[in-house]
């Protein structure tokens, strides 16, 4: 292996020379054949994972896999497909069909080019004991379970990744780019019986970063307070303290609505509210790729853009979509490095923290509800941001600014704008969310939200 | 498929046995296929996969350990092997003890037919459909403000091996066509999601009729905003379509009816199950509902003869006659309850391992014919399909929220509901159907359950049915 320079000009831990030496084939071949433009993204990724439940470890798994993405354009005919043998006729028998298929292709109208390199690139943190982590997952597994049986659970569930990837892109447009990355996801649910349960998640690019047994120790208090729920309330206006974990579930929702692609497919929320205001004064909603230790952090976009913070929501006040250069020409504006060729994404959605302890969250509610966890989130009219989710695992009314009982069955059924716009008071303690239903990265602190509907069934 | 990768996978099953793995199988898949993506008009992309790779899974010291690949060579197999092998050795002091089901080794191959073979189906013709369905979209005269369109093809390859003996190749062919629409009238929208499927050809896409349902849609829709009068409030006699029925039992039986959700297995996922191990025999619903869970249909979407522990798949029956009648096992979770595995484990792909899943999920016919049952009902609402949708995660508070929906007036439907909304525990729903009309509709899905997620082909349906439930 030989240690490349980037355009910065600082040395990275590169690809291995073969998939290098594939890649810059690849693109020789695509451009001879006649694409006008070409973006290859080459990865290879190792990845453990070990599943628990019950308190025992019932799988561990393994991956390691390497592909080269392609993306061709031919006179505004977009192909994407891969290339995961590298050989040369794997190449040669992709070159022909990707040509021959763009051949038998409309134009697209909304593909408007890919930004013209070379780029400098900041670096992130890399971990290098992430890979060689497999054999600690055990261990890892055993404290945490240990933890949250020492705090009163009688049973745990959940998972631990980790991830380690190599990748090198290559553009017709000048852009050279290497990166290394690492990350960490672990997700423990505790019960006490089935009724009373407490979830928990954590994701980071650095391992040190996941305090495992506090987390667990979380998720079985939870459990331990949640144990007899009765049927909870249902009604108009609720005060709802939101823990970081489901308000992720929401963010989500409208990071994924910021995306131009999803604004002109007809899934999002935000459209045509730039300048509007969609939110309470409180919420400033940024995409900031760069967080150090983020999970979705890059230094660059799909097509080697730099990433930098984009701010999507200030104060209230929608301010951009996300945008690659294609969705951004149509937009009349700059690329906001959210390449996703076909559909810009964010990489961490983060809440701008405020000043209140969750403690002081919830002493702010008179009456209202504290939601640990949210689950089955789905929309009756995405334009228009209906939806309902449901509370899960452990449920509390908050009564006089302090928990009280533990309830279920219950449902919120309401409107993003409605949620944005009735955020209130937003905490200072951000956790960084990756879970089951939070494919993305979302960094968040706890959230008080007013004016929420709950509905339940009545039979 | 290539002989040389299989040999590699009958090469890594005797590797690990050699090496003390107590039971050992390899999943070799190959999967080609195309897709293209048709944004209000607009091709925005398009493109064609393939890909091989090999899942395995391994017993040793009562662990069970997975891993897998797509460098299909013998050195990259061993080392990847190797660093899965020392990490399910280390996890064995807190490891599961997994035992498994005893089942007949087989030797076995089959494929799904294709009259139009994907393969051979030029990019003009699968475009041309889809740009077909668009035109029909916009000419239906429903002031439509958004499209998507998304249509997908493909053949996967399957070889299973296992140390028992078994060796089963399948060829199962898939096609599948998404969209998503918004409907404006004044200051109101609507939408409407939905997709058609199948195991097999090209030659289904015509059986659909889309370029005629998608536009009928559309109008409803439009109507539905125009016309459409407020749900009536309290106990209300519901009747719903097929494509109803089969959320209903695809989310409030099937789920609730996975062994692996029974036993735990699944509880930081897709969550547990309000049913225990000991409820079969417990009645649920009323005597008259009986709902199957069948693999064996060829050429419905969640279609399979052997699952993915090469176990032969048959029709099972959920909720027989209104009472708990089996579950959904795999050969772990049947071992746990002392029985053979029904057959019902499949991985989305190579890469993950294999979970209970649903396959085609559906109510039996009754006796009722469709008119008859409307006929009969004399003021209810009658769901015809549905947008939003949840069910918490033990499967018993459920919400459907209707799309288009008409008001039941002296046994005949008349004017457009909107939105109207169902929202009923699970024993209060089955155990209140009181009328099954004849002919079943199947519609496709795709399931999401395991980490990471595992998005599965499958089919969920029925008859237009009643009951009665309270309404908002």
């Amino acid at each position: 292996m030989v240690p490349k320079k980037t355009k910065s000009g600082s040395k990275r831990v590169i690809p291995s020379d073969n998939i290098i030496s594939t890649t810059e084939k690849l693109m020789r071949r695509l451009l001879e054949a006649g694409a006008n433009d070409v973006v290859l993204n080459a990865a290879t990724i190792f990845a453990q994972q070990t599943k628990f439940a019950n308190n025992k470890i019932v799988k561990t798994g393994t991956s390691e896999s390497q592909h080269i993405s392609v993306f061709s354009v031919w006179t505004k005919r977009v192909v994407e497909t891969s290339l995961k043998e590298f050989t040369d006729s794997h190449i040669d028998e992709l070159v022909n069909k990707a040509s021959k298929f763009a051949a038998h292709l409309p134009q697209s109208n909304s593909y408007d080019g890919i930004s013209d390199g070379p780029f400098g690139y900041k670096e992130l943190p890399y971990d290098k004991t992430i890979k060689l982590s497999g054999e600690k997952h055990a261990d890892i597994t055993e404290g945490a379970v240990n933890a949250a049986l020492e705090e009163g659970a009688k049973r745990c569930s959940g998972i631990l990744e980790t991830h380690d990837w190599k990748s090198f892109l290559l553009t017709s447009h000048s852009v050279e780019a290497q990166d290394q990355g690492s990350s960490v996801y672990f997700s423990l649910r505790a019960f006490v019986d089935k009724e009373a349960s407490g979830h928990k998640v954590a994701a980071s690019r650095r391992m040190a970063d996941v305090k495992f047994d506090d987390l667990a120790r979380t998720a079985a208090g939870f459990a331990v307070d949640a144990v007899n729920p009765k049927p909870g309330p249902m009604g108009t206006g609720f005060d709802i303290v939101f823990e970081p974990f489901p308000f992720a579930i929401l963010l989500e929702h409208a990071g994924s609505s910021a995306s131009a692609f999803d604004v002109d497919a007809g899934v999002s929320f935000l459209q045509g509210k730039i300048g509007k205001q969609v939110g309470s004064s409180k919420v400033t909603l940024a995409d900031d790729p760069l967080v150090p230790v983020g999970y979705g952090s890059t230094t660059y976009d799909s097509e080697g853009v730099p990433t930098g913070r984009t701010e999507i929501i200030k104060d209230g006040k929608l301010m951009t979509y996300l945008h690659n250069t294609s969705t951004a020409k149509r937009y009349k504006t700059k690329t906001t490095a959210n390449a996703g060729l076909i559909s810009p994404h964010h990489w961490n959605l983060v809440l701008e923290p405020g000043k209140k302890s969750r403690e002081e969250l919830i002493s702010q509610v008179r009456d209202g509800i504290y939601v640990t966890n949210l689950w089955y989130t789905r929309f009756q009219n995405y334009v228009t941001g209906d939806f309902s989710t449901i509370p899960r695992d452990a449920i509390f009314l908050i009564k006089n600014g302090k928990l009280s009982s533990s309830v279920k069955g219950i449902r919120i059924t309401s409107n993003m704008l409605d949620i944005l716009k009735g955020i209130d008071s937003v905490g200072k303690e951000s956790e960084n969310i990756h879970a089951w239903e939070v494919d993305s990265s979302v960094i968040t602190p706890p959230v008080l939200v007013k004016g929420v509907n709950i509905t339940k069934p009545t039979a | 498929m290539q002989e040389a990768d299989n040999g590699l996978a009958d090469f890594i099953v005797s590797h690990l046995t050699k090496k003390g793995a107590t039971y050992a199988e390899a999943r070799l898949e190959t999967y080609s296929g195309d897709g293209f993506l048709l944004k209000n008009g607009v091709m925005d992309a398009a493109g064609f996969e393939t890909t091989t790779g090999m899942g395995v899974r391994y017993v040793i010291n009562g662990t069970l350990g997975f891993f897998d690949i797509n460098m299909m060579e013998k050195d990259s197999v061993i080392r990847t092997a190797d660093a899965s092998f020392t990490m399910t050795n280390s996890a064995f002091k807190i490891g599961d003890k997994v035992k498994m089901s005893e089942e007949k080794a087989v030797k076995k191959k089959y494929e799904v037919k294709e009259k139009r073979k994907l393969a051979d189906v030029d990019a003009d013709e699968k475009i041309g459909y889809v740009i077909g369905l668009d035109k029909a979209l916009i000419e239906s005269g429903a002031d439509v403000t958004t499209r998507y369109l998304s249509y997908n093809d493909g053949m996967k390859e399957k070889y299973f091996v296992n140390s028992e003996g078994s060796e089963i190749t399948a060829r199962i062919p898939r096609v599948d066509l998404f969209y998503l629409f918004t409907v404006k009238e004044g200051n109101q929208t609507v939408q409407r999601t939905h997709s058609a499927a199948a195991a097999g050809g090209f030659e289904f896409t015509k059986s659909w009729k889309l370029e005629e349902e998608i536009p009928r849609e559309a109008k409803a829709l439009k109507r539905n905003m125009k016309e459409g009068v407020k749900a009536p409030a309290g106990m209300t006699d519901i009747v719903v379509a097929p494509e109803v029925t089969g959320i209903m039992a695809h989310e409030s039986v099937g789920h609730p009816y996975e062994a692996d959700r029974i036993l735990g297995r699944e509880g930081a996922q897709a969550g547990e199950s309000f049913v225990t191990k000991d409820m079969i025999g417990t009645r649920i619903g009323s005597e008259i509902v009986t709902v199957v869970d069948d693999p064996t249909m060829e050429n419905a979407f969640g279609h399979f003869l052997f699952d993915d522990e090469g176990v032969p798949s048959r029709r099972k029956f959920l909720m027989k006659e209104g009472m708990i009648n089996e579950f959904l096992q795999n050969r772990e979770t049947a071992a746990e309850f002392g029985i053979k595995s029904n057959g019902s484990s499949r991985a989305s792909m190579y890469g993950v391992e294999a979970i209970l899943r649903m396959s085609n999920t559906f109510v039996l016919p009754g006796k009722w014919k469709e008119d008859e049952l409307i006929r009969d009902t004399k003021h209810g609402v009658y769901f015809k399909n549905f947008m939003e949708w949840n069910i918490d995660d033990l499967r018993l508070n459920q919400r459907y929220v209707a799309s288009e929906a008409y008001l039941i007036e002296n046994g005949e439907l008349t004017r457009p509901v909107k939105n109207p909304v169902i929202e009923v525990n699970t024993p209060a729903l089955w155990g209140s159907i009181n009328a099954i009309a004849d002919r079943i509709e199947l519609h496709p899905g795709n399931c999401g359950k395991g980490e990471p997620m595992q998005g599965i082909p499958v089919t969920m349906g029925g008859p237009t049915l009643r009951f009665r439930a309270p309404m908002r």
